[in-house]
């Protein structure tokens, strides 16, 4: 057992501490930004009521109860790190137990004077010293923001449990499908449906506006992570959610174990979805291909901005339902984030709201076109390439992939959004909406034809590279300006050059265009003159 | 003839190494060429060049008289090629890879795919990733015969086949010759090359060392015999070449140069013969000659 358990433990000591550190100090970096943006009292009752009036800003958010800081801090961020921290255990018990099962490791392992059930169970030691690893770490980031010791505690100890509850889905998962890819694809599903139960079951409770609580919706009651909101932790400091959730983990895990214990090495109880026996139609060709390969990823893509952009109309409106002449700090700000002088705030929003869509949809292009450089590295673009199929075709079909991943993602965005104002009864944002959505497609085909040059021209470092300007040029787009940084980098950034609607001059957005164009041509020619690197 | 492939001094340098040193390499229209070496000889990097998925740094070659670097597309419409480690994407099915690979080529002969899924023994409905490599092997090999090839090019092709598949895998080859197209097989498996291949080409350290029929190579390699003879093992042994000259059961066993065979044989039958077995050189030797050549030079063999 131990010498398992350490092993794991080696295996573990680098993504393990990222996740547990990283998510304890995405904890402590939320309360204390609680603490700075929500301000005194006031400035929370006045945020929260608010937030109350917005389904959107709940279903993103979570259950205020009253203005206490601490209920800030509750509503705002417990439901995301219950995602994170979710996600965290799923992939810690795939990691462990169907990956090595489907690479042969566990059948080494298991033909030592090993037991069926140790490696498992090794497993569970590690989750759960994890988690309390993560509550201790959680705890004391809550008290630096200067959370009451209770809550802290409470909160820490929700948090954590719901990790085990969902090591024990991780582990079912794992049970059930013959696949890595598949259990972890289950339980990240899970994780996400907990949180979209709580979602709709919050947007959809009934608010007290007096007494800045909310009664949430039945969908939340389903949701593990809707039962640790009850714990109304800083607040009102209720423990049975959490022997709740416990059971839940206990039931999951001990279900799991039970099963592994009795299941052949390799086994599953769902048999792998067997595939067509011959391809469809529309298989042929590069682009063919690299559609089969990508839509599932695009349609992710797309459903969820297009939820983002449903849930801006109804927040933008409930902003611009505010009376800024009480609060002409509140006003400043959003207007800063427009980088407008337009009065009209909620008018300021969109732009500012939209550069975030825009740099979705050019993830989204980017991803995209790196899946060429994945094909070439896996060594399945050799196949291809050896049949008739010319170089810059190939590309050329990953490249279009990301336009059209572009263009998708954005009109979809734009559509949801204008949809969102139209269903809040902001008739005037609609079209203002959507075509500031659809005015961010020059900068993120930039993005797009940027990861086609580095994927003709230096392949081996295409990926980090991709990424990496990517996020350099969110950076400098987004923050380019409060960081003071020089004209010419500014203007480096494709998202500096993004126009306002109604837009005037179109020189920029067509100049950005020419230059996306351009780009890619390179990078195409790039590729036509150099050596396939696996 | 025409020739299908013509490499002449081909070179490729990785970095520092030089994968390809001077390789010449000529297959003719109608033939199976065997091109042998071990691993790292060069052998899929050659591949690679005369597909122009790598770019050689110097020589020249064309492949179906063009030049593949920048002729391609053009050539690959006759080419049916089976790469060494043949990686398959994970969501598609083996029969909707064959299916899109043969599409690429203009689509496949579906008698031909329907035979050659079930010679291969090959459930098509499985996915890439459930495959096993001698499976993504037979999906890449199903795909390549399913539609007729001028040329067709295997690297390795049955690493991961078993005896059957590997019988299986021949009489395609053998149907394809028939059929009047050329087949260039990289190998070092010895048996399939001897029971398939017209000619040999044999590639260490990046160049051709030797080339040529079986026969014409079996010339400079040596004959094993096996005599019970009035001669005694002094006065073989001290025969011009002969090599390895023992006594075993009563019976002098040695090995004898192709060219002094003759000479060797009439001393024999001069001192009288009551029974001999001689035993044709297996590619291994051939092999062993090659790239023994290092043990040689370090002076451990005996002979």
């Amino acid at each position: 057992m131990l010498p398992v358990l350490l092993q794991q433990v080696r295996r573990d000591r680098i993504i393990l501490p990222i996740w547990v550190l990283g998510t304890a100090a995405l904890l402590a970096v939320s309360a204390a930004s609680v603490v700075n943006e929500y301000g005194d009292a006031e400035g929370r009752s006045q945020i929260l009521t608010v937030a109350l009036a917005t389904p959107a800003l709940l279903s993103l958010r979570g259950i205020p109860n009253g203005d206490s800081l601490g209920s800030a801090v509750h509503f705002q961020s417990y439901a995301f790190l219950a995602v994170t921290i979710g996600l965290m255990n799923v992939f810690l018990a795939t990691r462990h137990g169907r990956a090595d099962e489907e690479k042969g490791r566990r059948e080494l392992l298991l033909a030592t004077p090993v037991s069926r059930l140790t490696p498992a169970v090794a497993t569970l030691v590690l989750a759960v010293v994890a988690n309390a690893v993560f509550a201790v770490l959680a705890a004391l980031g809550y008290l630096a923001a200067g959370l009451p010791a209770d809550g802290a505690v409470l909160s820490a100890t929700a948090l954590a449990v719901t990790g085990l509850a969902f090591f024990g889905v991780g582990m079912l998962a794992g049970e059930l499908t013959a696949t890595t890819r598949a259990a972890s694809g289950i339980g990240v599903v899970l994780v996400l449906v907990a949180y979209a139960l709580r979602a709709a079951g919050d947007a959809l409770g009934t608010p007290d506006v007096a007494k800045l609580t909310l009664e949430p919706a039945w969908p939340s009651w389903l949701s593990p992570i809707g039962w640790g909101q009850q714990t109304f932790a800083f607040t009102d400091d209720i423990w049975w959610p959490v022997a709740a959730i416990g059971a839940l983990a206990v039931v999951l895990v001990g279900v799991a174990l039970v099963v592994h214990s009795r299941r052949e090495l390799g086994a599953s109880l769902l048999a792998e979805r067997r595939g067509r026996a011959a391809a469809r139609p529309t298989l042929r060709g590069a682009f063919g291909l690299a559609w089969r390969l990508h839509w599932p990823t695009l349609l992710a893509w797309t459903l969820g901005s297009a939820l983002l952009g449903l849930g801006l109309g109804s927040l933008i409106t409930a902003v611009s339902q505010l009376d800024f002449a009480d609060n002409p700090q509140l006003a400043a700000i959003l207007q800063s984030l427009g980088h407008t002088d337009q009065s009209d705030a909620a008018a300021a929003l969109i732009p500012a709201l939209m550069v975030i869509v825009g740099s979705m949809a050019a993830a989204a292009g980017v991803q995209a076109v790196l899946r060429a450089r994945e094909e070439e590295a896996a060594g399945r673009a050799e196949i291809l390439l050896a049949s008739p199929v010319s170089r810059i075709g190939w590309l050329l079909a990953f490249t279009a992939l990301g336009v059209v991943t572009v263009a998708v993602v954005l009109l979809a965005t734009g559509l949801a959004s204008a949809a969102g104002f139209a269903a809040s009864g902001s008739d005037e944002f609609v079209w203002q909406s959507l075509g500031q959505c659809l005015v961010q497609a020059p900068a993120a085909l930039a993005f797009v034809a940027v990861t086609a040059l580095v994927v003709g021209l230096l392949p081996r470092a295409a990926i980090g590279l991709g990424w990496g300007l990517f996020g350099a040029g969110v950076v400098i787009g987004y923050f380019g300006q409060v960081l003071q940084l020089p004209d010419w980098l500014l203007k480096a950034s494709p998202i500096t050059h993004v126009p306002e609607v109604p837009v005037d001059d179109w020189v920029p957005t067509l100049v950005v265009t020419a230059i996306a164009v351009v780009l890619a041509a390179l990078g195409m020619a790039a590729f036509r003159r150099r050596d396939l690197t696996t | 003839m025409n020739t299908v492939i013509e490499a002449q001094s081909l070179t490729k340098r990785f970095g520092r190494t030089l994968a390809l040193d001077g390789l010449d390499l000529t297959v003719s229209e109608g033939e199976v060429h065997g091109f042998l070496g071990p691993n790292g000889a060069g052998k899929s990097t050659t591949i690679r060049v005369l597909l122009g998925l790598l770019r050689g740094n110097g020589g020249s070659a064309t492949v179906l008289g063009r030049d593949p670097w920048k002729d391609a597309v053009a050539i690959h419409r006759d080419i049916a090629y089976v790469p060494g480690d043949v990686t398959l994407w994970p969501n598609l099915s083996g029969g909707e890879t064959i299916d899109y690979l043969t599409r690429l080529r203009g689509g496949a002969d579906k008698a031909l795919r329907a035979r050659l899924i079930d010679a291969f023994q090959l459930d098509p409905r499985k996915k890439g990733r459930g495959y096993s490599k001698g499976n993504r092997q037979k999906v890449a090999l199903v795909a390549a015969f399913a539609r007729p090839a001028k040329l067709y090019i295997f690297d390795e092709p049955t690493s991961g086949l078993d005896p059957v598949m590997e019988s299986v895998f021949r009489a395609e080859v053998e149907r394809v010759q028939k059929e009047g197209a050329t087949v260039l097989l990289s190998s070092h498996i010895l048996s399939e090359v001897e029971q398939l291949c017209d000619r040999i080409t044999i590639v260490r350290s990046g160049r051709a060392v030797e080339t040529g029929s079986l026969d014409e190579l079996r010339h400079l390699t040596r004959t094993s015999f096996r005599v019970a003879t009035g001669a005694s093992l002094a006065e073989v042994a001290a025969l011009p070449g002969v090599h390895d000259a023992r006594e075993e059961t009563g019976h002098l066993v040695f090995d004898v140069d192709g060219a002094e065979l003759e000479h060797v044989l009439t001393s024999l039958t001069r001192e009288g013969v009551t029974a001999i077995t001689a035993t044709p050189p297996s590619l291994e030797e051939l092999f062993l000659r090659h790239y023994g050549d290092r043990i040689e030079a370090t002076g451990s063999d005996a002979a």
